[in-house]
């Protein structure tokens, strides 16, 4: 009897004592020793989300992600052979010596960066390289990079990424479908395996997806460089060519100098970055011409052959307004008006449109409205309200002055002759996709718009292929032989920076399409303050004649072998 | 359902009393005491045995599993950072920069003129002609502009001219030699075009 009851006290004790220490770890502080379990041989594994591509048409990459590796040394075992080590990953992986130096000899840590964002195969190949010589301390870490294989080919597009976010075009404003959803996995390890059986938990992660643009990679090259050279050999300071499609409204190609490497945008100035056919407006000049016409013929005021008497200046609202020739009184029909791209012709025969009218006509070409082409910063430009409008300014706008644009809208305005009458809106992604505002862009979302009869566009066209003709032609630079082309020169009065007036600099600019009466794509090339001398035919033409003859040839568009028009310039 | 029990009890004691008194005094029939107790022994140890060594061979088999999975997957992880780093060296070669120098260096030029041959009747479309050298373009990538930080203007010091050099020189001429004797390019251009 007295042992059981001893039995049953030393039971109850030590019974309590496992009842204390339940209370203590259950009811004190449990998630405390929860956690502590936990990090007891269980790790958690980041999976980072695979960012999604940047393809041009043929889905060739421009943007891709790709499995870096970071360097990290340990200063304390690195310290003794620090000008070895550094020579090594000066020479091998790029870096700067000095710096890797110091950080190599560092006194008061464990872990120092040495080079960031390195190929994976070349960081391994060194480290294991540089470990099996003896040179202790040195490990890779997964570090994800993105790699612009073509530099700066669509850059200014695609823009570019920076340490952890999307910073710039194309990156930072589809930066959400691109970017994915990072997952994570959790695991026991022992001895630096995953223990079987043992807990185990994982999230994947949500691949990025790619981004399609309508950028043709070689075309924009070539562009580019064609482009480049022209700006630099007229002295001018930066210029524009777009290639758009004509039936689609998809660009092939757009291209701005100056740009910069989207391998190395930290090597170029900061207004480089952008895209200046978007962001940058000026007033188009000449080439408005041919929007002007369009109008005029479609409202039936004119036809290619009307007799225009052109004097040799104008005055209107106190301003004299006189061609870029000088000339007594000469008779030109409306169609030699256009090729010889005479201002007061032009203003004779808009004066036949109203006020209202004029401004219905440029809106519906898209002037002064936003393309959405899913650019950050595209400005809409400016066409005054015809409230505003004076018998001057009436007469300005119909040559292109006094208002403003952005070169796509320029270039889609054009486009629309081209597409016999019908604007295209442009875009520069296949397919949709949201920007970070939440609008939907994309050749999905494709407008199309009658804006003058196809009459009209056929007639304005023939007018315009005066304009490339060999021998009478005001840009004879841009004539294709065996090829119908159309096109316009535009010289503009330039708005300075400082002034706000017209400060005696110029935009050149030329525009068109062939063939022309089937047209394929459509060209426009702009270069701002040119040297003396240039004007819209002589800079810009061979830009045009140069990615114009690429395309007919790349894409395989046969002449059309139709005779010309042949329309009369004079009367 | 306790209560009907000693009824019962009672019941039979009243019905059979007397098979009741004999059938208590009756021996039970003993068990065999020497059933061979050895195959049950055996059965039990041998299923003992068999599970402990099963379970370890089980999870030796994970283990290892667990090794190899380790092994391939570091295997497959210096793979695929192979293959893409072939990938980038092939996008290297592919890139139209590198294409269009290797041209160039060949003395190809674009053509400006295109033509096509009708290959089921043999006509030609277009106006074939023979590109000519000039008809090039520089390929070559434009040297990027560096931003101001990177690009200081250069440094201009100065001197005061001799009185018997000052005469015949251009106060311009100290700033230009200035600007070509840096090394950087780039903003020779930039002294080239401030003095248009």
């Amino acid at each position: 009897m007295f042992r059981l009851r001893f039995g049953f006290i030393i039971i109850a004790m030590v019974l309590s004592v496992f009842g204390a220490r339940l209370v203590q770890l259950q009811g004190l502080d449990p998630n405390a020793y929860a956690a502590m379990a936990a990090a007891e041989g269980i790790v958690k594994v980041e999976l980072p989300a695979t960012r999604g591509a940047i393809v041009d048409r043929n889905g060739v990459e421009l943007a891709s992600s790709i499995d870096g590796m970071m360097i990290v040394g340990d200063p304390q075992m690195t310290r003794a052979h620090a000008a070895e080590i550094a020579t090594r990953l000066a020479d091998e992986v790029g870096v700067d010596y000095f710096t890797v130096l110091d950080r190599l000899r560092r006194q008061d840590t464990r872990f120092q960066y040495l080079a960031r964002r390195v190929p994976a195969t070349l960081a391994t190949r060194v480290v294991r390289e540089l470990t099996a010589e003896g040179y202790k301390g040195l490990s890779t870490r997964r570090d994800p990079m993105r790699d612009y294989p073509a530099d700066d080919v669509a850059a200014s597009l695609i823009g570019f990424i920076g340490e952890d976010e999307a910073l710039a075009g194309f990156e930072r404003t589809f930066d959400e479908q691109l970017s994915g959803v990072d997952g994570s996995t959790t695991y026991q390890v022992g001895a630096g395996n995953r223990i079987p059986l043992g807990e185990n938990t994982t999230v994947n992660p949500v691949n990025g997806q790619d981004l399609v643009l309508t950028i043709d990679r070689d075309l924009q090259f070539y562009a580019q460089r064609v482009l480049a050279e022209r700006v630099r050999e007229v002295k001018g300071e930066s210029g524009t060519v777009i290639v758009m499609d004509t039936r689609s409204g998809e660009i092939l190609a757009a291209a701005d100098y100056p740009t910069f490497d989207a391998n190395d945008p930290l090597g170029s100035p900061k207004e480089d970055l952008g895209v200046r056919s978007a962001s940058e407006t000026y007033e188009p000049g000449s080439v408005q011409k041919v929007l002007t016409f369009a109008s005029l013929i479609d409202a039936g005021k004119i036809t290619p052959r009307t007799r225009l008497e052109v004097p040799e200046s104008l005055r209107r609202n106190g301003h004299t307004v006189r061609d870029h020739w000088s000339h007594g009184d000469i008779r030109l029909t409306a169609a030699g008006a256009l090729a010889k791209s005479s201002n007061i012709g032009t203003i004779l025969a808009a004066e036949e449109l109203g006020h209202e009218e004029l401004y219905d006509y440029l809106s519906k070409f898209g002037l002064g409205q936003h393309t959405d082409l899913g650019i950050r910063g595209e400005t809409r430009g400016v066409l005054p309200a015809p409230e505003t409008w004076s018998a001057i300014r009436h007469a300005t706008i119909a040559f292109g002055q006094g208002l403003s644009v952005n070169a796509f809208q320029m270039t889609a305005a054009i486009n629309a002759i081209a597409n016999d009458g019908v604007l295209v809106s442009p875009s520069l992604i296949q397919g949709k996709a949201v920007t970070d505002s939440g609008n939907e862009v994309g050749t999905d979302t494709t407008t199309r718009t009658r804006v003058v009869s196809e009459d009209a566009a056929r007639q304005t066209a023939e007018m315009m292929e005066l304009v490339t003709d060999a021998e009478d032609g005001i840009a004879k630079v841009t004539n294709i032989p065996g090829y119908r082309v159309a096109g316009k020169t535009g010289t503009a009065q330039r708005v300075g920076k400082d002034c706000g007036c017209y400060d005696g600099t110029f935009t050149v600019s030329f525009g068109g399409f062939a063939p022309a009466d089937d047209a394929r794509f459509t060209v426009y090339v702009m270069i701002q303050n040119p040297a003396k001398g240039y004007g819209g035919g002589s800079a810009a033409g061979p830009v045009f004649k140069k990615v114009m003859t690429h395309l007919l040839s790349k894409y395989a568009v046969p002449p059309t072998g139709t005779p010309d028009p042949a329309l009369p310039v004079e009367w | 359902m306790s209560s009907p029990l000693p009824l019962s009890r009672v019941r039979v004691q009243r019905i059979a009393e007397s098979a009741v008194e004999r059938a208590r005094l009756s021996v039970v029939p003993r068990l065999d005491p020497h059933a061979p107790r050895v195959p049950f022994v055996t059965l039990v140890s041998l299923l003992l045995v068999a599970g402990v060594v099963g379970l370890l061979l089980f999870n030796t088999t994970m283990q290892q599993n667990a090794f190899a999975n380790t092994a391939l997957e570091k295997q497959a992880r210096e793979l695929s950072d192979r293959q893409q780093g072939l990938q980038m060296e092939l996008d290297e070669l592919r890139n139209p920069q590198r294409v269009a120098e290797k041209a160039q260096e060949l003395g190809m030029v674009p053509s400006l003129n295109p033509a096509f041959i009708n290959l089921s009747d043999g006509t030609i479309l277009g106006n074939p002609v023979p590109a000519k050298a000039e008809d090039g373009i520089d390929v070559r990538p434009p040297e990027a502009k560096k931003p101001a930080e990177l690009d200081p203007a250069p440094l201009v010091i100065k001197v005061p001219a001799q009185p018997e050099a000052s005469a015949d020189t251009d106060p311009a001429s100290p700033d230009r030699d200035a600007a070509a004797g840096s090394n950087d390019s780039s903003s020779n251009d930039r002294g080239d075009r401030s003095s248009q």
